[in-house]
């Protein structure tokens, strides 16, 4: 039946070829009314992106594509494959349409008409390539590697096995490749890392951070495979491409590319883990082993800009729905520079490229891309990371007719992924100025302690200007009045309970403890007395109440809120054995913290010396200090984010275990000395500015 | 966390991958060509490997059954079922295996993905009588059920067989939409609907949020 068919449409064709004008003499007609003129196409990896001239009050316009070969004769149907409508672009005046799902590397004709209403308009003249073929020279080591998804021509998914072994090869092959494990999943299949840099990636997670990596997150749910292939293809071409753009960016950053976080659920096809948790209901709580590895390396890699890939089922939305973090507690830095990758590079380079990047939602979107900070987008805005959630819509939908064809489905979705990563990826080398600007911005903002938490509620999206990729922005999400702390405490306290005891939330009944995923998190936490104090002058500040705080939606524990207790004026010695929380305070006189002691302090004024001596930790943000500040012999954190000191600032001998001392974004107006501290201080990517003479530990921060 | 290690090197797989550019699965290696090209009918066929395409009709004829059905792309939810309930490892095939294959479309207007989750995570013998619902004893192609009239499944069901014009219909609900795949001592038809007990808890809103 079927060849029968494809017969009787090669002769229609024929026919139709037969009476066609030569194509010499046609190029000097007059196009007719309402024919598309100018009719261009690009190759790329695995799309091909056609472009033409509008034609006034076009309603919408049909790509035709048609297998050919070499000598252009058609080898199959003309089919319709796509359908190009106005909201998919944010401009007008150059209709582009990328065309995807063929298989890499074969010949095609393309020809685009215009309908005006349903009426359908001439096509333009044809226009023909060969698509670019799978990357990588067949016969080059390393780039001669395909995975499982390319040798079947995308009739299977890239099994676990494969992935390890494709995975291994790049790490063997490519000296910029490092492959690290970060984790194992319930069933203990590995979770694997590609670290890749240029010349090589550096050596160690701190050496990592430090060059503002960036993280791509391909398969959290497992029955949504298409961004994970299109990561295992990238990472070939980063390993070895000797293309100058990818070396540039290489020699500019650390790319981080996780394939599949959750392989037991892409074994078995379930969107859950093997569990049936949903992961990425788990980024904050991080029951699971597979968020629990994410999120510290997270904490260790410290990405500053980051993609989440999933797919959906709205099968009105368009080619690649983008959302960033929303979460009220997310940083503004951090919200307005996410929207200006999603919508002022994708939107504008998608209209180029022919993808229709748009808005989460769409069209007929539904009560979808909230708040939860559960969800990676959420998790990673809070913790200062530029980011945003990718899908890639499931089925063709309405304008890309031709993907009942499983394969070509496939292919559209996985090559679509492929360009926003690369896109991702030319963002940051871009914006990279912008992007630590927002981080540092969001860091010290959050650090300050400063203004409402909400608990759930989501910054409003306002829909892009028309005719905007997109008719409806996602819900507006305002967070509800029982769900807004209007007076933020300082700290949560915890008792030991809460802090060691044993837990049941995790797989068979069995959870880490709190204090193993505030760990993970890589928070600040001081013991003081008997109790654990989790101080919000950190970071993370506004993930910290949605776990810790009884009013969380979905916390981990009920801390108690712990308010400052110092807050006006004070004249005369400060002598702290406590826990002490000075927020807008104003102290003259010395400041003395006693062994085993906590001071925390924001907003804060303090003119004479601040000196602790073994305390349990020491965190100021956005404070001055007037006179030396003196730390030593701490024993469990020390944090000072955005704090002018007149005078010496002297961090010695301090030993805070597994907490690494921060000293951001702070000025010093004297000698600061650093020496004998293990771990180190860090900056966070913070530089801070010190008028004297900066020595050991400190030397570079 | 343990400290993040490098990946052991599975060089070796890492070169058999290299070297012949296709998956370390047994299944992808070239079965032996049956004699005659294998012909499946349906308005699904022509959206499935075809010709010389990997996966194609042809090629598996001689593959286990499990095998064959990875290389039906519609079918990633059943192939994943039948896997996970172990409903065909402990079966006795030797006298042959029908196999009733929803697609995942099916699936996925049948079931919601809390449901599927909870089938593949936890309840496994409801998955189990789940998927017996969709096999049949011997080898039958399409003609030779519809020719019978009902058949029986390994669940104990008995289906309807009808034939409307070019469609067979199971159970008075499932239509072949691909039928008469062959693999070693199997028949494959690829139905538009899930069959068996279980309610229908899928919302018809597609699949949930990111």
């Amino acid at each position: 039946m079927r060849r029968r068919n494809i017969l009787i449409a090669l002769s229609t064709l024929l026919a139709v070829s037969l009476v066609a004008t030569p194509a010499s003499a046609r190029q000097q007609d007059t196009p007719a009314p309402h024919q598309v003129t100018d009719l261009t196409v690009d190759q790329a990896d695995g799309y091909a992106t056609l472009a033409w001239q509008p034609v006034p009050d076009a309603t919408d316009y049909q790509i035709e594509r048609t297998a050919v070969d070499a000598t252009d004769t058609p080898t199959g149907p003309p089919t319709i494959v796509g359908i190009w409508r106005p909201n998919r672009q944010i401009n007008q005046t150059s209709p582009t349409f990328a065309d995807a799902g063929f298989h890499p590397g074969d010949r095609f004709r393309w020809r685009v008409r215009a309908r005006i209403g349903t009426t359908e308009q001439p096509w333009s003249e044809p226009v023909a390539g060969t698509t670019t073929a799978p990357w990588g020279n067949p016969d080059t080591p390393g780039e001669q590697l395909r995975t499982q998804w390319e040798t079947t021509r995308a009739a299977q998914y890239t099994s676990d096995t494969d992935e390890y072994a494709y995975t291994a090869a790049i790490d063997q092959l490519s000296d910029r490749v490092r492959v690290v494990e970060i984790g194992r999943t319930v069933r203990d299949r590995p979770i694997n890392m590609f670290v890749i840099g240029y010349p090589t990636p550096p050596a160690t997670p701190a050496a990592v951070a430090a060059t503002a990596p960036v993280a791509i997150n391909c398969n959290v749910h497992g029955n949504e495979p298409g961004d994970r292939e299109a990561c295992l293809i990238m990472a070939r071409q980063l390993a070895f491409s000797t293309d100058q753009r990818v070396t540039d960016l290489l020699s500019h950053t650390t790319v981080l590319i996780v394939p599949t976080i959750n392989g037991d659920g892409r074994a078995a096809n379930t969107r859950g883990n093997s569990t049936g948790q949903d992961l990425n209901r788990d980024y904050s709580l991080i029951r699971q082993p597979e968020t629990a590895a994410y999120v510290a390396m997270i904490r260790d890699y410290r990405p500053v800009a980051g993609y989440d890939g999933h797919e959906y089922g709205n099968s009105r939305a368009g080619d690649l729905p983008m959302l960033p973090p929303r979460h009220q507690n997310v940083a503004q830095s951090i919200f307005d520079e996410s929207q200006d990758m999603i919508e002022g590079h994708m939107y504008r380079e998608g209209a180029q490229a022919g993808w229709w990047a748009c808005p989460y939602g769409c069209e007929g979107g539904g009560n979808v891309g909230l708040s939860e900070e559960t969800i990676l987008r959420n998790t990673l805005g809070l913790k200062n990371v530029v980011n945003s959630l990718l899908e890639l819509r499931s089925s063709g939908g309405q304008t890309r007719p031709d993907e009942g064809n499983t394969a070509n489905n496939r292919r559209r979705k996985t090559y679509s992924a492929l360009w926003t990563f690369h896109q991702f990826l030319d963002y940051h080398r871009a914006q990279l100025a912008d992007i630590t600007t927002a981080r540092a911005q969001a860091i010290t903002g959050q650090a300050a302690n400063t203004g409402r938490l909400v608990f759930r509620g989501s910054r409003p999206i306002p829909a892009h200007p028309a005719p905007h990729p997109g008719d409806s922005p996602p819900p507006l999400d305002a967070p509800r009045p029982d769900l807004i702390l209007d007076n933020p405490p300082c700290a949560y306290r915890l008792t030991e309970e809460q802090y060691h005891g044993a837990r049941t939330d995790g797989p068979g009944g069995t959870g880490t403890t709190v204090a193993q995923r505030l760990a993970a998190h890589g928070w600040k936490v001081v013991k003081t007395g008997d109790s654990y104090y989790v101080p919000l002058n950190q970071p993370e500040r506004g993930l910290i109440p949605l776990l810790l705080d009884a009013q969380g939606v979905e916390n981990l524990t009920d801390g108690e809120r712990v308010y400052p207790t110092l807050t006006g004026k004070r004249t005369g010695p400060l002598t702290v054995t406590g826990f002490a929380c000075l927020a807008g305070a104003t102290v003259t006189g010395p400041v003395t913290v006693r062994p085993g002691a906590t001071l925390v302090a924001t907003g804060s004024t303090i003119t004479g010396p601040v000196t602790a001596t073994g305390a349990a930790g020491v965190l100021l943000a956005d404070s001055t200090v007037t006179g030396p500040v003196r730390i030593t012999g701490t024993t469990d954190a020390i944090s000072l984010i955005d704090v002018t000191v007149t005078g010496p600032v002297d961090l010695a001998r301090n030993t805070t275990g597994a907490d690494t001392p921060l000293l951001a974004g702070t000025t010093v107006r004297g000698p600061l000395t650093c020496a004998g501290n293990a771990p180190a201080p860090i900056n966070l990517g913070i530089t801070n500015t010190v008028h004297g003479p900066r020595t050991d530990q400190c030397a570079a921060l | 966390m343990p400290h993040p290690r490098t990946a052991p090197a599975l060089a070796a797989a890492a070169l058999l991958l290299a070297a012949t550019a296709c998956t370390a699965d047994d299944s992808a290696r070239p079965a032996p060509a049956p004699a005659t090209a294998v012909a499946v009918t349906g308005p699904l066929c022509a959206a499935l490997p075809t010709g010389s395409e990997p996966g194609n009709p042809t090629f598996l004829a001689g593959q286990p059954a499990e095998a064959a059905l990875t290389w039906m792309p519609t079918l990633t939810t059943f192939e994943a079922a039948l896997r996970t309930s172990g409903a065909l490892t402990g079966l006795d095939t030797t006298g042959g295996i029908t196999i009733l294959a929803p697609t995942d479309d099916a699936f996925a207007a049948k079931f919601s993905d809390d449901t599927w989750d909870t089938l593949m995570t936890r309840d496994h013998q409801k998955l189990r009588t789940l998927v017996t619902a969709h096999l049949i004893a011997g080898a039958h192609t399409v003609d030779e059920l519809a020719a019978a009239g009902t058949t029986r499944t390994l669940d104990g069901t008995t289906l309807t067989v009808t034939r409307t014009g070019p469609t067979t219909r199971f159970g008075g609900k499932a239509d072949a939409v691909c039928a008469d795949y062959q693999a070693a001592r199997a028949r494959i038809h690829i139905v538009d609907t899930v069959l068996g007990p279980l309610p229908t808890t899928a919302d018809g809103t597609g699949h949930r949020a990111h």
